[in-house]
């Protein structure tokens, strides 16, 4: 191709420094892209740098030549490296530029020979400087041969590097630093020569003439010292992710693009996790205050991330929590000694001296706690047991392990502390080790056990955007999901709401009628339980009535063929008085009293126990009967503590440690177990969960020959926030179909209740009137219900998608408090909603309103109840 | 079954037939006139069996049908036992009536049962006369648990260049990660139980232990005839031998088909009735459990993918929960063995936690020490050698502060003698051990 050529630049044209990686520059497709983009910054009116990495495998293809000892296969080794450029070149039908030519004659003459001449370190350094010298001498071959004039720049004529104090031959030689100044002498120069460059990555020259490398993350630290030497406009990091995200997508797909970030919260999250950019290469950009962006090699359109110096007014936010694994604490306490001058001194020598470099730490008055990064040499030697048992001497020690650092990241975090209420809450069940926050105010971490970490730094993530401490709704600083963006499979857009479009006439007009109101579509019902039906490895659905006991739901979810699961004979009652005969029900109460098993076993109703008090006490109520067992696996997962149901805090559930007992004593009564079951929490969207109840149910089944089916419960999660994904319903299934396939001769149940009927209901209510508080900062909308209608925002902080129906296509300009009449200060509907300017009388939908609604509702203040509507 | 009988309440188990073809064995069996219980074994690309090795494979097969029956035989515990074609020789129906009465020994003790003169094989056959040698080439199978033991075997067989495959029976996936670790050519037999007893199960069947080695032994013999292998090296310890408890004065062993009793029985009987040059030992028969963890400790490359826990883990996952438990008695005692042996942060890597931190599992450590309660019933170490690893631990600053060490510490080595709980001791060798000459140079291994 041959690109326009854009009218020449004056001198004082700005620079854009571009940095392309090791796969990057690797084949010729990939050039092609990297010559459409460098034309593309050129025709913006820049003067152009790229920064190249050696070819992806040269660098330790290098390495071990420098590790060979024979010659002979030295020589083999730079012959193999000259091919690997030569079979590029082929594709390019390019012949071997002179300045690569140079190179690998240069090259072979390195490994001809040997160390001996320039001395290890520095002929080391000599010869891994080839891979990037190579690199940019057949990228600036491409490019100029296909239209866009390149020339080749030396890297090390420009990167001068600096002599530091403490610097031995070793981290002189491999890990420089360079002076990062501006340098206007270097800007004259090449704008001099040209308009579009190379130059290498990695590499630099100190005082004495010898080449010398920059060590880790190299190659993104070249291209920053170029941007603050040259004062660019911006340097761009071009690679195979579109930035920085808010959690590493890995462990948590759901995190979301960071699009603009300050240097030090950039360094921050780099130092704690991220791995797209290596922390050191944003400091030289600084001082100079140039911008950093970060861009997606194959996905040029996305946005990316940019750093740069914090400029605009916005919200504080926590920007990203990232989660650093194999961390080893050490705790040593001593009485009255710290104060001691010397005495941390001496301490810290032992460290020093065993060869274990201390990260984080954290002192009270009698303790000092440090932590120790995984290291080798704290993994495969002896240095901890002999640093341990040197502290002895002085203090008591106690080595914590394996322990993982929780970071959360974002500029001002000690005046975010009161959003993090609930994520605080979350680590009040987890034993913490240390917490950690340094004066910079950038970080709050928080050291745990390693092994919660997988299962909660997903749900940190959501309690961060529940509770509006990570601003996601701030779309100026946060981009698209990972899982939109690179994740696998098709990603599941929010359903569209029925009340929206197709039945909002229907809705406005009942709500010009008595309000408040709850109304149900039935289709929704139908739609969600015919969904759940395509989970072909269930072999039966229970639907868990608490959350929504219309007898017309009852009736469209028996003829889907659900089964009914009762928590108390009330609601066996309820269910039996409108189901046919042959609907399955069960009847799963806790804590129930004796009366309500007696009157259960009158009914055809499968009964589940979950303590052993019921068998002790009353064993002799159950003999014969076949029984479900519920158990607790000892955790839970949820949205809220409230609507958990595993783990030691919470009343459900047989412990496992029981289990034995409970089978003895069923065994003494002739009661036979039939099921297991277990429920760990509500509001669970992450699919893999299930998988692990089941493993662990069947595991434990196979100890007891008489069940032939496992019930795991319910929970499925229904997303409330804007950009939060659906469950996925075909990976969930994917997820069953798998542990089934272990344990084929147990039948699967499941026992959903809010996932059936949330979507289908609203609670539909008027504005009553509208107050400003504090200079009209704070603006309250009152509606005619609140806490006595929905309690699940008051109760649970749960989040409800709230609209005015009547203005649903005017602009919301306002921030509004939603509240109802209740003299209770907790009748709040919803915090800081924007909608559009209302007025008494206008009609206002509160969404997902039909699971846990209705049935949760009070006469509290003596108020009246909201009557119930059925839209089919 | 078409009747719906109480499997509790039945009279007479029977050992109806076994048969071979392609590869397949059918073990048959049945309670009083219920219908039969079809038990395959399936032996992948199984070759012709040659006819100078039919005798043997016959009986092989006919011990294994023998064998496998007890996962049935408990189902009922009926009074009588009837064997298809009458009588057995006397060493058959002693080393039947052993591995019943001993191998059966923890169920029955849970169960409430007393099966002491209860089983009786027919008994009375003529004598058979003593098998030859067959010329079987010279080559071991390692059967492989997925634990550090038979990864061990391997290495020791390793070490002196043997020719070693790596077998398992059934379809577990972290013994297949192991197997496929060992780099060794792999042979994985599929057993299926009879369905009827997950019927009999429903009906109410006695559950329990059953000496499950001896079944594999069993099948392994019958694969060393087939497959051609002089030799079958289990990784038994000789803490196997060890009883757990003793209860109505009879001697209960958790793992008694990996003690010595059962590998002398097997073995003997194998070189009388199948073939005079098909070896079966324990390699790891002469070392305690500590010299073992000793040995395991340098071999780093299976830290990710082993596990000894008792949870039968059918579907792995990447994290050290998914493959230790960290509940039972078995990860509480390897963790304890390997921690006098592994760098703490290395060791904690390996669990994923720290379980000697955790207070809550007092209890489950207070048993393996055998202080306040008798031995778990699993496959673990006596309580001497996991004194001797405790009070190691509590000698080592990075461990002594920890919630279990300490309370050893403070309330449990005052009440011992620690002139009797030195580690240096356990790492020795004993003297009891049955290993054909070929195999010995592994020993050196654990030196």
């Amino acid at each position: 191709m041959n690109p326009q050529s854009p009218a020449s630049l004056t001198n004082d044209a700005p620079w854009i420094v571009m940095k392309f990686g090791g796969t990057s520059v690797a084949t010729l497709p990939r050039w092609q892209n990297i010559l459409e983009l460098v034309a593309s910054r050129r025709a913006e009116g820049a003067r152009v740098l790229v920064v190249v990495s050696a070819l992806s495998g040269i660098t330790d293809a290098l390495k071990q030549l420098c590790a060979q000892e024979d010659k002979g296969k030295r020589i083999e080794a730079a012959k193999a490296i000259a091919q690997r450029h030569y079979d590029l070149l082929d594709h390019m039908q390019l012949a071997v530029p002179d300045t690569l030519g140079e190179r690998l004659a240069e090259l072979a003459q390195l490994a001809d020979d040997g160390p001996s001449l320039l001395g290890e370190l520095a002929w080391s350094a000599r010869v891994q400087a080839h891979g990037e010298l190579m690199s940019s001498a057949l990228g600036s071959a491409f490019l100029s041969h296909s239209g866009l004039d390149t020339q080749w720049v030396d890297a090390r004529d420009c990167l001068a590097a600096i002599a530091l104090p403490n610097q031995n031959e070793r981290t002189k030689l491999l890990s420089a630093m360079v002076e990062t100044k501006p340098d206007p002498a270097l800007n004259a120069r090449l704008a001099a020569l040209g308009e579009v460059f190379i130059t290498q990555g990695f590499i630099a020259r100190e005082a004495q003439g010898r080449t010398v490398l920059l060590g880790r993350g190299g190659s993104d630290t070249s291209a920053s010292y170029f941007g603050a030497l040259l004062k660019a406009q911006r340097v761009e990091i071009w690679t195979d992710v579109a930035g920085m995200f808010t959690a590493n997508p890995r462990q948590v797909p759901s995190a979301r693009l960071l699009q603009r970030l300050d240097y030090e919260e950039a360094q921050e999250i780099a130092s704690t996790g991220a791995k797209v950019l290596h922390p050191r290469c944003l400091s030289p950009l600084r001082e100079p205050r140039v911008p950093l962006l970060i861009k997606d090699t194959n996905r040029p359109e996305l946005e990316g991330t940019l750093i740069g110096p914090e400029v605009r007014e916005h919200a504080p936010s926590v920007k990203a929590i990232s989660a650093r694994k194999g961390i080893t604490l050490v705790s040593m306490e001593s009485v009255g000694m710290w104060q001691q001058v010397g005495f941390l001194a001496d301490v810290f020598a032992q460290f020093k001296q065993h060869g274990l470099s201390v990260d984080m730490i954290g002192s009270a008055e009698t303790n000092v706690t440090v932590s120790l990064d995984p290291t080798e040499n704290l993994l495969d030697s002896d240095a901890l047991a002999a640093l341990a048992s040197d502290l002895a001497k002085v203090c008591r020690v106690k080595v914590i392990a394996p322990c993982a650092a929780i970071t959360l990241v974002g500029r001002g975090m000690r005046s975010m502390l009161h959003t993090l209420s609930s994520v605080l809450a979350e680590f009040g069940q987890l034993r913490v080790h240390m917490i950690s926050q340094s004066s910079n105010n950038l970080n709050l971490t928080f050291v745990v056990d390693e092994n919660v970490v997988d299962e909660l730094l997903p749900h940190l993530h959501e309690l961060l955007i529940t509770a509006g401490a990570l601003r996601t709704d701030d779309s100026a600083l946060f981009g698209p999901s990972w899982q939109a963006l690179y994740g696998t499979g098709e990603v599941l857009p929010p359903a569209a709401s029925w009340w929206r479009e197709e039945r909002r006439a229907d809705l406005l007009k009942i709500g010009a009628g008595a309000t408040p109101r709850y109304v149900y579509h039935l289709p929704t019902v139908r739609q969600q339980a015919r969904e759940l039906k395509t989970l072909a490895a269930v072999d039966r659905l229970h639907y868990a009535v608490k959350a929504n006991t219309h007898p017309t739901i009852l009736k469209a979810l028996a003829e889907e063929g659900f089964g009914f699961e009762c928590v108390s004979p009330g609601e066996l009652k309820a269910v039996m008085a409108v189901v046919p005969e042959s609907a399955p029900l069960l009847f799963t109460p806790n804590f129930a009293p004796r009366e309500d098993y007696e009157w259960a076993l009158t009914t055809r109703a499968t009964l589940s126990l979950d303590s052993l008090y019921q068998l002790e006490s009353w064993g002799e109520l159950f003999r014969g009967r076949e029984v479900v067992l519920r158990l607790d696996l000892g955790r839970g997962l949820g949205h809220h503590e409230k609507v958990r149901t595993g783990g030691s805090g919470s009343k459900f559930g047989l412990p496992v440690e029981q289990l034995d007992a409970f089978l003895r004593l069923a065994d003494a009564h002739g009661v036979i177990v039939r099921g297991l079951h277990a429920h760990l929490g509500s509001g669970i969207l992450d699919d893999s969960h299930w998988g692990e109840v089941y493993g662990q149910l069947a595991s434990l089944a196979e100890r007891i020959g008489s069940v032939t089916f496992l019930d795991i419960g319910g929970g499925l999660g229904v997303p409330s926030h804007p950009g939060e994904a659906r469950l996925d319903i075909a990976a969930l299934d994917k997820v069953l179909r798998e542990v089934k396939a272990a344990y084929p001769h147990y039948k699967l149940w499941m026992e959903p209740g809010r996932y059936l009927v949330a979507d289908a209901g609203v609670l539909i209510t008027k504005v009553t009137q509208t107050k400003g508080k504090g200079h009209g900062q704070i603006r309250y909308l009152g509606v005619d219900t609140g806490m006595n209608s929905l309690i699940r925002p008051a109760l649970y902080e749960a989040w409800h998608e709230i609209v005015n129906l009547t203005r649903l296509d005017e602009p919301a300009t306002a921030l509004f408090q939603v509240v109802g009449p209740i003299c209770e200060s907790g009748d709040v509907l919803g915090t800081d909603r924007r909608l559009p300017e209302p007025q008494e009388g206008d009609v206002v939908l509160v969404a997902q309103a039909g699971a846990y609604g209705k049935v949760m509702s009070s006469p509290y203040n003596l108020r009246d109840e909201a009557e119930e509507v059925i839209l089919d | 079954m078409t009747t719906n009988i109480n499997p509790r309440l039945t009279q007479v188990f029977r050992y109806v037939r076994c048969s071979y073809a392609d590869g397949v064995a059918e073990l048959v069996y049945a309670f009083d006139h219920g219908d039969e219980l079809v038990e395959r074994v399936r032996f992948p690309n199984a070759p012709a069996i040659p006819a100078s090795h039919q005798a043997a494979f016959d009986q092989a097969l006919k011990m294994l049908h023998l064998i496998a029956g007890v996962s049935y035989y408990k189902a009922g515990v009926p009074p009588r036992i009837e064997v298809a074609g009458g009588t057995l020789d006397d060493s058959t129906a002693d080393l039947l009536d052993a591995l019943y009465l001993h191998g059966l020994a923890e169920f029955a003790y849970r169960n409430g049962l007393d099966l002491r003169g209860r089983i009786n094989f027919p008994r009375g056959g003529a004598k058979q006369p003593e098998a030859k040698a067959l010329g079987l080439p010279h080559r071991t199978l390692v059967p492989i648990g997925g634990g550090k033991d038979s990864l061990v075997a391997v290495e020791a067989i390793n070490s002196i260049g043997g020719d070693a495959t790596a077998v398992w029976v059934g379809n577990s996936p972290l013994i297949a990660a192991c197997a496929e670790r060992t780099g060794l050519p792999m042979l994985n037999i599929q057993r299926e139980l009879a369905p009827g007893l997950f019927e009999l199960n429903r009906l109410g069947a006695w559950n329990g232990h059953i000496p499950v080695t001896a079944v594999n032994s069993a099948i392994l013999a019958v694969a060393a005839i087939l497959y051609g292998f002089d030799s079958i090296a289990f990784a038994n310890e000789r803490s196997a031998s060890a009883a757990t408890l003793e209860y109505d004065g009879q001697q209960v062993n958790h793992q008694w088909s990996k003690g010595y009793a059962f590998e002398q029985l097997l073995g003997d009987w194998l070189h009388q009735h199948v073939a005079a040059d098909l070896d079966y030992c324990s390699l790891l028969r002469p070392y305690s459990e500590l010299a073992v963890t000793r040995a395991f400790a340098k071999l780093t490359p299976y830290f990710d993918v082993f596990s000894s826990c008792n949870r039968n883990f059918k579907i792995l996952g990447p994290k050290p929960a998914d493959r230790w438990c960290g509940q039972c008695p078995k990860c509480h005692f390897v963790f304890l063995a390997l921690a006098p042996f592994l760098p703490k942060p290395r060791l904690l890597s390996i669990f994923g936690r720290n379980l000697l931190d955790d207070e809550n599992l007092a209890p489950g450590f207070d048993a393996l020490l055998e202080y306040q309660d008798h031995k778990p019933f699993e496959c673990v170490g006596e309580g001497a050698e996991a004194r001797a690893a405790m009070l190691a631990l509590s000698q080592r600053s990075e461990w002594q502060e920890d919630a279990l060490v300490a309370r050893f510490i403070r309330e449990i080595l005052p009440q011992l003698d620690v002139s009797e709980l030195a580690l240096e001791p356990w790492l020795q060798p004993s003297d009891e051990q049955r290993i054909p000459e070929r195999l010995l140079p592994a020993l050196a291994f654990f030196a």
